[in-house]
């Protein structure tokens, strides 16, 4: 009997092991009680890169609110397409589109982003002012991402490996009352609280803290602490169910970052959404940011 | 007439914003003043643009696009110095109204688009050494942006894309319009222009005779431009392979027609002699002719950013090189400021520029080109000075080196979430000449854009942009868009 209870124990912990290095494209995961901190970060990246459907659409907008209540805009558009590709090591590929304001309209930014987490991206910029495409890093992953509150890590770059976790338990959530919508989200939600901390010596944090919504494996809240414990920056995404094929794809519509030392805020709606369009993979090319009209 | 044809195209547009939902309008108003930096009150611009775009997508595989722009310069009314050049630099000319006016046609690996365009080749940013494909307007020298710089042409772009991560583009380009500079009394002439016009405005051939005035005679100078005919036959043709080996994105390029700027020969010089002793003969007409060269461009470009882990994590590399087969290529005494004729030669030009992030959101780009005539000299005296001929410079009439080398760093960064981009242009020769340009752009509001800052021109009065030190300036636009 102590056996059986080994072996089980042991293959419990191999599948645990399994499901933290690899888990599959195309599917659907939720995180459940019993995983370990690992398991569930690495559900909460597949959910936030839509590895479960083959292709997805955003569009919205993204609202810059300073202290003052004062209101930018910009309108975009995201495609993407995921891949999980290994003979090229490609993981998926996006391309995001300015809508508006008419200055910064046409400006396209094309990314593919690999398997392996040590490497970085690579981008392609198509630039309204030149009307070419100009090849660009790939942005500091600190750097503000589009000038928001949150980082261009917090938003496309950053990877499972990078931090390590820990479960810090199982609660339900206080609420998140959005500074642009003012609607309370998730009040009373069940979540899993999971510490995280950066692998990075002197990084721009500390650690956050991490609330997974049970329901969709979204990471709908964090709490970012700066280099001497002291919370600094908030970061709250909401989560939609999409039924897709029968299957329940869960959804970004809101990311809102707040910065609690200069009392700005970002929001970014995503107003239309849709998964499994059949996109096919040359609407991800250089060739096609060049067809830009704008 | 044109009014009339900005007013039409508007309601061009306007019509299918009523008819169809898959049209989108945007456009903008935009002031632009300039002053000089040694004293505020020479203001060389005071320009006010209107642009207006359309773009109608009919279906998944058929859209088209037009785009039209208008402008007034209010500085050639109140500014008598720049009165001369007012009938070209005051409004805009001609059919530069229509900026894009094509229909696109999508489907598989097919694309194409036809119509009134502009095609931009190469990695380099700010040296156009691939971006031949269309004529350039300089009249503001190489300060606007290169979007507003190039002038559309009439074309078809056929593009084929074999497969994934390639394309092979083939341009046919039968309309001609050369590229323009600004005329001799507007302030970015060259000072070739301006050279040429002193000598055109001050000849009067021949010599005084004591005791004679006005002068014992007076000479004549005739310029002539000659135009290819508008044949079918002599269409710019482009053509560019573009792919990807082993994460390095490549293209090759060529590209064979007529060059967009005319060059000026002096094909005669009409002498006297006059009839009575000491004067020898003595130069009486001068008959010029400017003529367009057919040249050839060969080159590729390459770029790769360095992704993996190491010391070049994050850079990306981009290049260009070209060749331009028998480039018409100006000669003559420095010292005279005229050009003595033009030789064909096989001149390189190839660049290097490395972009990478630093701190957080700081970005450095940093560019290296060199442009390397085939030849050293191109031989011979001029029979007036003496002085042995040199390759002279097309801008300034100055003296070119063999090998031109060329650099520029660019700094940029944001401040107050994306709202303040400050930005840092320096590009300079090895002649100790260039331009120092800082800009400020501020997001007033979503549709209200403010841009300051300042161009600085340093160097001698015979090298490119030392030719215009004496026009520093600082600047403002403002853009409102809708």
């Amino acid at each position: 009997m102590k056996k059986i209870v080994l072996v089980v124990l042991a293959l419990t912990l191999c599948a645990g092991t399994c499901l933290a290095v690899e888990l599959e494209y195309f599917q659907v995961y939720k995180p459940k009680s019993g995983m370990s901190a690992d398991e569930i970060m690495q559900i909460k990246y597949f959910v936030k890169y839509t590895k479960f459907a083959h292709d997805a659409e955003f569009a919205g907008k993204a609202y810059y609110i300073d202290k003052s209540g004062s209101i930018r805009e910009r309108g975009t558009m995201r495609r993407r397409i995921n891949l999980g590709r290994k003979s090229d090591g490609l993981a998926y590929k996006d391309i995001i589109l300015f809508t508006s304001p008419v200055q910064v309209k046409g400006l396209g930014i094309l990314t593919w982003t690999y398997l392996d987490p040590k490497r970085d991206t690579e981008q392609w910029m198509w630039i309204p002012s030149l009307k070419k495409i100009r090849k660009t890093s790939q942005a500091e992953a600190d750097d503000a991402f589009m000038g928001a509150d949150f980082t261009t890590e917090e938003i496309t770059t950053r990877k499972f490996e990078d931090e390590t976790y820990k479960l810090a338990g199982e609660e339900n959530f206080k609420g998140y009352t959005s500074v642009y919508t003012k609607k309370t989200y998730y009040e009373g939600a069940p979540v899993f609280v999971i510490e995280a901390r950066p692998k990075r010596a002197n990084w721009y944090y500390s650690k956050r803290v991490c609330y997974i919504d049970k329901e969709t494996g979204g990471d709908i809240f964090d709490e970012i602490y700066d280099a001497n414990g002291k919370l600094f920056r908030t970061l709250f995404r909401a989560y939609e169910i999409y039924k897709v094929d029968g299957k329940d794809y869960p959804a970004q519509t809101i990311i809102e970052g707040q910065d609690l030392r200069s009392g700005h805020s970002t929001a970014i709606t995503n107003d239309k959404i849709a998964f499994d369009q059949g996109f096919s993979e040359d609407m991800f090319t250089e060739r096609a940011l060049a067809q830009s009209r704008w | 007439m044109k009014i009339f044809r900005l007013i039409l195209a508007f309601l061009f547009i306007f019509s299918f914003t009523l008819a169809e939902a898959g049209f989108e309008m945007s456009g903008y108003l935009k002031n632009e003043v300039s002053m000089g930096l040694q004293t505020f009150n020479d203001v060389s611009k005071i320009k006010n643009i209107f642009s207006l775009s359309g773009e109608y997508v009919i279906n998944d595989n058929w859209a088209a696009f037009m785009s039209v722009r208008g402008w007034y310069d209010n500085v050639y009314d109140v500014r008598d110095k720049y009165d001369p050049a007012q009938h070209y630099m005051g409004h805009t000319q001609r059919i530069d109204w229509l900026r894009d006016c094509y229909l696109d046609y999508m489907n598989g690996p097919w694309f194409l688009r036809l119509g009134r365009q502009q095609v931009a080749w190469g990695q380099s940013d700010g040296i156009p050494i691939l971006d031949r494909v269309n004529p350039f307007d300089l009249t503001e020298y190489w300060l606007q942006d290169f979007v507003d710089m190039r002038i559309p042409l009439w074309m078809a772009n056929i593009n084929y894309a074999p497969t994934l991560n390639s394309n092979l583009q083939l341009l046919i380009i039968p309309e001609f319009e050369q590229s323009t500079a600004a005329p001799p009394d507007a302030p970015f002439a060259f000072r070739s222009y301006r050279l040429f016009d002193e000598f055109l405005t001050n000849w009067y051939g021949g010599v005084d005779i004591p005791g004679l005035t006005p002068p014992a005679f007076r000479g004549d100078i005739f310029t002539n431009i000659y135009y290819h005919s508008k044949d079918l036959k002599n269409s710019k043709i482009g053509v560019q392979w573009k792919d990807r080996f082993a994460d390095w994105d490549y293209t090759l390029n060529y590209l064979w027609g007529y060059d967009y700027a005319a060059r000026t020969y002096l094909d005669r010089i009409d002498y006297v002699t006059l009839p009575f002793p000491p004067f020898p003969d003595v130069p009486e007409n001068f008959h010029y002719s400017r003529r367009f060269k057919l040249v050839h461009l060969v080159g590729g470009s390459l770029n790769h950013t360095f992704t993996e882990e190491g010391p070049l994590n994050g850079i990306t590399m981009r290049s260009d090189l070209a060749f331009y087969l028998n480039e018409p290529t100006y000669f003559g005494d420095v010292t005279a400021g005229s050009s003595a004729g033009v030789k064909r030669w096989n001149n390189i030009f190839w660049l290097i520029g490395l972009d990478k992030y630093v701190a957080a959101n700081w970005q450095v780009s940093f560019q290296f080109a060199q442009y390397i005539m085939q030849h050293k000299s191109p031989g011979g005296v001029s029979p007036t000075s003496g002085r042995p001929y040199q390759t002279m410079n097309a801008y300034t009439y100055g003296a070119q080196d063999r090998v031109e080398n060329i650099f520029s760093v660019k700094v940029m960064t944001d401040f107050m979430h994306d709202r303040l981009k400050p930005e840092i242009l320096w590009s300079a020769t090895d002649d100790n000449q260039g331009r120092i340009s800082p800009k400020v752009t501020y997001e007033i509001k979503d549709n209200l854009w403010l841009t300051v800052g300042v161009h600085h021109f340093y160097g001698r009065e015979e090298d490119s942009n030392g030719q215009f030190r004496d026009m520093s300036q600082f600047y403002t636009h403002l853009k409102f868009t809708f």
